[in-house]
C-alpha cells in the first residue's frame, strides 16, 4: 500500500529580481513511500526539502504533476477535504516548533481538536500524548516557560493527537541539543515500530540512521545517497 | 468549528496581544461611549421637554376657528355631544374661561413671612373629572359663601420656587404645604384696567391640588363655578372656550383630528407644536452628535483593520500551523473574526461604562456648580437599555467590519508560504 506517491512533480518559484528567470525547484520529481516506511530525506539548504514535505502534506498546491497521499489525489480535493485529510490523517512537526504562544502545552496539544468535528476523546488523548513525550507535568505551562526540547515534544504530542497514519517532520531535531534530539529520534523509532509512516526531512545523520530508507534531494530530483547500504536497515524493519 | 472552542482559541490569542488590541478596543470604546452618551443626553432632554410641555399623546384641544365666513360655529353642549360621538373618542371635557377680571391681594403672613402682594388672576373652568385623580380635596362648586376650590399647574409652583421665591426672599413650597391654603380674591376687579365692575365681590380661593392639566398662567376652577361667576356678572353664554378631546388610543388621533376639523372646529396645537419643535431640535442635535460618534466608531473600525492586518502579518506562521493541523480557510477567518468580536464587545462594554461615568460626572457638576433654575432636572441623561444594546451591537459591528478584510486575507494565505516566511 502506497502512503505517498509523487509523480513528475514540477515546481517553479517566480523570479525574485526583475530580469531574472523563474527558478525551477523540481523538474519531474518522483517519490513512492509505502505505508509503514520511515523515510529520511537529506539535502542541502534550499534544495526544496521543505517544499517536498509541504506538497506531500497538501499545504502547497502550486505544482504540476500528480500527488497522491493515502489514496487521495491532492489536486482534486477541495479546501474542506484537504483540511480534513491534514486534520485526521497527517501529522506535521516543524523545526521551529510553531506552538501558539497564548495557549498552554495541553491546549497546544489539543489544537487539532479545535477544528472540524474535533478529535474523539481529545482530552484523554492529549494527556496521553504529553505523557508519551514526558511532559505530563507541564500541561499548564505556556511555550515561553518551556525549553526548546520541551516545545518540540509538545509539537510532537500535537502531531500525534489524532493518531494519524502519516507523520511529516521538517528538521525535527534541528534546534535540539544532542540528548534531547536522541529522545525524539527514539520516539520516531517507536512510532515506526507501531506501524506509522514517517517522512522526515533532515540534515542530521543520526536521524537518517534511524530511518528505513534515506533519499537525497539534489537538483530537483531524489536519489539514494552514496553511502554504505549496510549502514541502514531494510525498509519496514524499524529499529 | 464549534463556538466554544472558537472562543477559547480566540481568547488565548487575544491574551498575548493585549497591547495592540487594547488600542483597537479603546478606539471602539471612545466611539461607543460618545454614541451612548449623546443618545442618553438626547433622551434625557426629550424627557425634560415633555415634562415642561406635557402633551398627551391621545388628547386634542378643540377651539372655535378665529375666522368663520358663513354662519356661526360655537362650542356649546350640542357641539360637545357631537365631539363625543366621533368614532375613536373616549371623552370630551369642555373648558370655560372666566370672562370677568379678578385680582388677589394678600397682606399678612405667608408661611412665616410677612408679605403685601397684589396679582391679576386668570381663571379657567374645567370638568372635575379631568383632575379627579390629582386633587386632594373636593373640587366642585361649594356655593357662593364658600371658598372656591382651585387647581394649579405644577409648572407654576416650579417657577415660584425657582424664580419668584428666591428673588423675593420667600420660602420654597411643596405640594403638601399648599394643599388647603386659602387666599383672598376680588372678583370683578382689575389692577391692569384699573376698574371695578358693578357687582364686584370678595371671596377666597382654596388650593385643592396640583395638575399638569391645570392652566399654566392662572388657576383652574370647577366648570360650574366659572359658569356661575360669568352669569353673576351678566356674561352667561352657552359657548365653551375650548374642549379637551381624549381619543381611545394614540393610533386614532389622526382620524379623530380629521373628524374634528370636518365638524368645523380647529385644534389649538400651540402647546403641542412648541413641544414638538423643541423635541425636533433636540432630536436634530442628538442625530448630529450621534453621527459624530458614528464617525469616531468608523475611524475605530479602520484602526481595528490596521491592527488586525498587522496581527495577520505577525502571525503568518501561526496561521500556517492552524492550516497544517486541519483548519479550513473559513476556520482561520472565523478565529480572526472571533478575536475581533471579543475586542468589539470589550470596547462596547467599556464605552458604555465611560458614557455612564461621564453622565454621572456632568450631573454631579450640574448639581453642585449650576444655579437652581426652574425645571432643573436631577439628571440630564436617560440611559435606556436599547441605547446600551445598540452600543454593544455597533461596537461588535465596527470590530467585525474592521477585521473582515484582514480575516479574509488571513484565510487566503498560502499555508506553505505562511510556514516558511518570517
Amino acid at each position: 500500500m502506497t502512503a505517498i506517491s509523487l509523480r513528475a512533480i514540477r515546481k517553479r518559484y517566480p523570479a525574485r529580481e526583475p530580469g531574472e528567470g523563474a527558478q525551477e525547484l523540481f523538474a519531474g520529481l518522483d517519490l513512492e513511500v509505502q505505508r509503514g516506511e520511515f523515510v529520511a530525506i537529506e539535502g542541502q539548504s534550499g534544495s526544496g526539502k521543505s517544499s517536498l514535505l509541504h506538497i506531500s502534506g497538501g499545504l502547497d498546491r502550486s505544482y504540476q504533476g500528480e500527488a497522491r497521499v493515502l489514496g487521495h489525489d491532492l489536486a482534486k480535493l477541495s479546501d474542506l477535504a484537504l483540511s480534513s485529510l491534514r486534520h485526521l490523517q497527517i501529522g506535521f512537526i516543524f523545526q521551529s516548533f510553531n506552538l501558539l504562544p497564548g495557549l498552554t502545552a495541553l491546549e497546544n496539544t489539543l489544537l487539532p481538536d479545535y477544528f472540524g468535528d474535533g478529535i474523539p476523546g481529545a482530552g484523554k488523548r492529549a494527556r496521553e500524548a504529553l505523557a508519551r513525550v514526558g511532559l505530563e507535568g507541564k500541561a499548564r505551562a505556556r511555550p515561553a516557560a518551556l525549553s526548546g526540547g520541551e516545545r518540540q515534544r509538545v509539537a510532537i504530542a500535537r502531531a500525534l493527537l489524532a493518531q494519524p497514519p502519516l507523520l511529516l517532520a521538517d528538521e525535527p531535531t534541528g534546534n535540539l541539543d544532542a540528548q534531547t534530539g536522541e529522545g525524539v529520534i527514539d520516539l520516531f523509532r517507536e512510532l515506526h515500530q507501531g506501524g506509522m509512516t514517517l517522512v522526515i526531512v533532515t540534515h542530521e545523520a543520526r536521524v537518517s540512521r534511524a530511518a528505513s530508507r534515506v533519499l537525497l534531494l539534489r537538483e530537483g530530483r531524489l536519489s539514494a545517497p552514496a553511502r554504505d547500504p549496510l549502514q541502514f536497515p531494510e525498509p519496514g524493519a524499524g529499529r | 468549528m464549534r463556538p466554544g472552542k472558537l472562543l477559547r482559541l480566540a481568547r488565548g490569542n487575544l491574551a498575548r496581544e493585549l497591547g495592540p488590541l487594547a488600542v483597537s478596543a479603546g478606539g471602539v470604546a471612545l466611539g461607543i461611549g460618545c454614541l451612548v452618551f449623546f443618545l442618553a443626553l438626547g433622551a434625557g432632554l426629550t424627557g425634560l421637554v415633555h415634562e415642561l410641555f406635557p402633551v398627551g399623546t391621545r388628547e386634542l384641544e378643540v377651539v372655535v376657528p378665529q375666522l368663520v365666513l358663513l354662519g356661526e360655529t360655537k362650542l356649546d353642549d350640542a357641539a360637545v355631544e357631537r365631539l363625543r360621538k366621533i368614532p375613536g373618542v373616549a371623552e370630551a371635557y369642555p373648558k370655560l374661561s372666566l370672562k370677568i377680571p379678578a385680582v388677589t391681594r394678600y397682606n399678612g403672613l405667608f408661611f412665616g413671612r410677612e408679605i403685601h402682594m397684589g396679582l391679576e388672576v386668570i381663571g379657567v373652568g374645567i370638568a372635575p373629572e379631568l383632575v379627579a385623580g390629582e386633587v386632594r380635596m373636593p373640587f366642585a362648586d361649594q356655593g357662593e359663601d364658600k371658598p372656591i376650590p382651585v387647581v394649579v399647574s405644577r409648572r407654576l409652583l416650579e417657577l415660584y420656587n425657582k424664580v419668584f421665591a428666591p428673588q423675593r426672599g420667600l420660602p420654597t413650597l411643596s405640594d403638601s404645604m399648599l394643599i388647603g391654603f386659602q387666599f383672598p380674591i376680588e372678583l370683578g376687579r382689575s389692577y391692569i384696567a384699573a376698574k371695578t365692575l358693578p357687582n364686584a365681590f370678595s371671596s377666597s380661593f382654596q388650593l385643592v391640588g396640583f395638575s399638569d392639566r391645570a392652566t399654566f398662567a392662572g388657576v383652574s376652577m370647577p366648570l360650574a363655578v366659572v359658569r356661575r361667576l360669568n352669569e353673576h356678572f351678566g356674561q352667561p353664554g352657552d359657548a365653551y372656550s375650548s374642549v379637551l378631546v381624549r381619543a381611545q388610543s394614540s393610533e386614532q388621533m389622526v382620524q379623530v383630528a380629521a373628524a374634528v376639523r370636518r365638524l368645523g372646529f380647529e385644534l389649538d396645537e400651540s402647546e403641542r407644536n412648541r413641544a414638538l419643535q423643541i423635541s425636533a431640535a433636540v432630536e436634530l442635535v442628538t442625530v448630529g452628535l450621534s453621527l459624530l460618534a458614528a464617525l469616531i466608531t468608523a475611524l475605530a473600525a479602520v484602526n481595528t483593520a490596521q491592527a488586525f492586518y498587522a496581527s495577520v502579518r505577525e502571525r503568518k506562521r501561526e496561521i500556517g500551523v492552524l492550516r497544517a493541523v486541519g483548519a479550513t480557510q473559513a476556520d482561520v477567518a472565523l478565529v480572526l473574526l472571533a478575536e475581533a468580536a471579543l475586542t468589539g464587545l470589550a470596547g462596547g462594554v467599556v464605552g458604555i461604562g465611560l458614557a455612564r461615568a461621564a453622565g454621572a460626572l456632568l450631573d454631579r457638576l450640574s448639581r453642585t456648580g449650576l444655579p437652581d433654575f426652574p425645571f432643573k432636572p436631577a439628571t440630564f441623561f436617560h440611559f435606556e437599555p436599547r441605547h446600551m444594546l445598540l452600543g454593544v451591537l455597533v461596537a461588535l459591528a465596527a470590530a467585525l467590519v474592521g477585521a473582515f478584510f484582514p480575516a479574509r486575507a488571513a484565510a487566503r494565505l498560502d499555508p506553505a508560504k505562511a510556514l516558511t516566511e518570517t
